[in-house]
């Protein structure tokens, strides 16, 4: 290499490293979850966080949906535990796997460092599936599964479970989810079925503590199960569950709620499509916010995480553009938000709906149980 | 000429690459098959729980890949051998410019297309709706197991084709003319002249597809949301949602198990042959 080539080449070095220095820092923003809250990130918080923020820019990542998603993030942390500093700053992901990167010690605790630490009430900061994550946490919203029909197609409605199995078997192939593999809200659906009629009080296994004892009914729930299978239609995940609703192929099916709404706010769902919570209801969780516990930006990650747990983040972002329940108090968010806004919410499902049969997913170890039993009594 | 040692030297490279970057994750995949690491032990654990989960799926597996492996055999012989045997030569330039397509297409491409093709409302039901041929109640999906067989059928015929085309051109045409010269008809002299010839070729065609196909994750996955499914989903679902190494391993154990069988089919059969010749 020539001399002048050589110096070119270094010049060009000097420069990227001191741009790089002037560029200040990225914020690492790690989510597992659907497309929707990938998006949410990318197009909402991470624009908004680097506009009050000059010099930061904020860098989103997706995982997927499901376990699996939140899975490969505790996978990313575990791999990373005996480095100084973790790449990532901020994580989201459901209550399963965060539940077990508190029990692992893979998160700090936080939220009485941030202002908006305060505005949050509900035991779904405190507690996820039995374990306790007091501090650790900040809900990001709280979603709920439902189970969405279309009302040309499906003439009366049914109110329960029991309704549905009856209406499924009179109707083979009209009714469709997703299993247990493709996305939770078939998992929502599986946990509705054991709440429905695994012999045993649902509150047990939303509560604890966990006995075995309590799943003696479960064996002929799933065997139940099995045979309803065979009049569904598997669908191929959340979104592929309202895509068949939206052409047709299937009548009536569960869903996310907050799917629900978005996809049939940008046009892409059919708007006579409703939703409806049939007793005894199905379960809901929230996406958690959280700070890994070696994170090189640790200060940010807090400041993120407080603006997007504000009441105008909350009432702009995650209610108004994306249709979740508000994962602060619903409270704090009136001042911030008009009544039509806040209604849309609640068109099809009320709010005495989702105090009634909002529930959560079980215990930990119930759950595992469950998925379980669903691969080796239903599945296999 | 070069000496064995020069040669050896040469190759180095390749075999080091092969032996770090293939055999040692395989063995180390198989090996720890058999690892149970929640109890901190060896044993066959992992395999009971394989079965005890997946069963249907294994099975599952191995009726989709050998009834997509029996149906390329069908059509790769039947364009093969037209394409040796046809007469109308447009058909024939047709039919050569048109079948290798596939080829080309990645699995993950070609599960997409089948998707909005083979959907209740997708492009094949339209199709037929449009010309009359189904009332659009009568549609029916094909994204289950015909969609997955459909798919590997489509994707992987080219590919021994045009291993079975290739050896059938290079064969001797005077067996041919001469069977036709007597009164056979095409078929006969397809089956009775031209396979047996080929038959080698055939095979190797084929075993290469089994093993293609018993790894593919992107059809199954994007096709067929039913159960049972096979075993590649089952393995991504078992690291993806579980972290859990062992069971995925021991399926995967399992595949290679499946696709090693008809290995030694082959090669029993290469043994045979080559014992009979010497």
């Amino acid at each position: 290499m020539s001399s002048r080539i050589a110096k070119l080449f270094a010049s060009a070095a000097v420069a990227l490293v001191t741009a790089n220095a002037a560029q200040a820092e990225t914020l690492v923003v790690v989510t597992g979850g659907s497309e929707n809250m990938v998006d949410y990130v990318t197009d909402y918080l991470g624009p908004l966080f680097e506009e009050q923020n000059p010099g930061w820019t904020v860098k989103s990542l997706g995982t997927g949906p499901g376990d699996a998603g939140s899975q490969a993030v505790l996978e990313k942390l575990t791999a990373q535990k005996d480095q100084p500093t973790w790449d990532t700053d901020v994580i989201v992901t459901n209550q399963l796997k965060t539940a077990e990167m508190v029990t692992e010690g893979l998160l700090q605790k936080y939220r009485d460092q941030i202002e908006t630490g305060a505005l949050v009430t509900s035991d779904a900061a405190k507690m996820a599936l039995g374990t306790d994550v007091d501090g650790y946490v900040m809900p990001m919203f709280m979603s709920q599964t439902a189970i969405a029909y279309n009302p040309d197609l499906v003439q009366d409605v049914p109110t329960s479970l029991e309704g549905i199995k009856t209406w499924s078997e009179a109707n083979p192939g009209a009714f469709g989810y997703n299993g247990i593999k493709n996305g939770m809200s078939g998992v929502a659906f599986a946990t509705a079925w054991i709440y429905a009629f695994g012999g045993s009080d649902p509150k047990t296994l939303m509560e604890g503590p966990y006995d075995a004892g309590a799943e003696a009914g479960w064996a002929e729930a799933l065997a139940d199960l099995k045979t309803f299978n065979q009049s569904v239609t598997f669908t191929p995940g959340n979104a592929g569950t309202l895509d068949m609703l939206n052409r047709g192929e299937i009548a009536m099916g569960p869903v996310w709620v907050d799917m629900f709404y978005s996809w049939q706010a940008d046009g892409r769902l059919n708007p006579n499509l409703k939703i409806t919570l049939p007793e005894p209801g199905m379960p809901g969780q929230p996406y958690y916010y959280a700070i890994p516990a070696k994170t090189a930006h640790a200060e940010a990650a807090r400041k993120f995480i407080a603006l997007a747990t504000s009441p105008e983040v909350q009432a702009e972002g995650i209610v108004k553009k994306f249709n979740w329940y508000p994962g602060i108090d619903a409270q704090h968010l009136e001042a911030s938000m008009d009544e039509a806004s806040w209604d849309k919410l609640f068109t099809d499902v009320t709010p005495a709906d989702l105090s009634e049969k909002a529930k959560p997913f079980p215990l930990g170890p119930f759950f595992t149980d469950l998925m379980d039993q669903y691969e080796t009594e239903v599945s296999n | 000429m070069i000496s064995s040692k020069a040669s050896l030297l040469l190759i180095a490279p390749a075999l080091a690459l092969m032996a770090g970057l293939f055999m040692m994750p395989l063995g180390y995949s198989l090996l720890w098959a058999f690892r149970e690491e929640e109890a901190q032990t060896w044993g066959i654990g992992n395999f009971l729980k394989a079965w005890e989960y997946y069963s249907a799926d294994i099975l599952f597996s191995l009726v989709i890949v050998t009834l997509a492996t029996a149906l390329i055999a069908g059509f790769s012989l039947a364009i093969a051998g037209y394409l040796t045997l046809g007469r109308s030569g447009w058909a024939v330039t047709l039919l050569r410019w048109l079948y290798r397509w596939p080829l080309f297409i990645p699995f993950v491409v070609a599960a997409q297309v089948m998707r909005t093709f083979l959907a209740k409302n997708g492009m094949m039901n339209n199709a037929l709706v449009e010309l009359g041929l189904l009332a659009p109640l009568q549609t029916a999906s094909y994204l289950d197991w015909r969609g997955i067989v459909i798919t590997f059928v489509w994707k992987q015929t080219p590919f021994v084709t045009l291993l079975v085309a290739g050896a059938m051109a290079a064969m001797d045409r005077a067996m041919i003319e001469a069977a036709q010269n007597m009164g056979a008809k095409r078929g006969r002299i397809l089956l009775g002249i031209i396979v047996p010839q080929i038959s080698r070729t055939l095979m190797v065609g084929l075993i290469l597809s089994y093993v293609t196909m018993m790894s593919v994750l992107s059809v199954p996955m994007m096709i067929n949301a039913q159960q049972p499914t096979m075993l590649t989903v089952d393995m991504a679902w078992r690291i993806n949602a579980y972290g859990d190494y062992g069971v995925a391993n021991a399926l995967g154990f399992i595949a290679y198990l499946m696709t090693a069988g008809v290995a030694w089919i082959y090669l029993r059969g290469e043994l045979q042959t080559r014992g009979g010749a010497a």
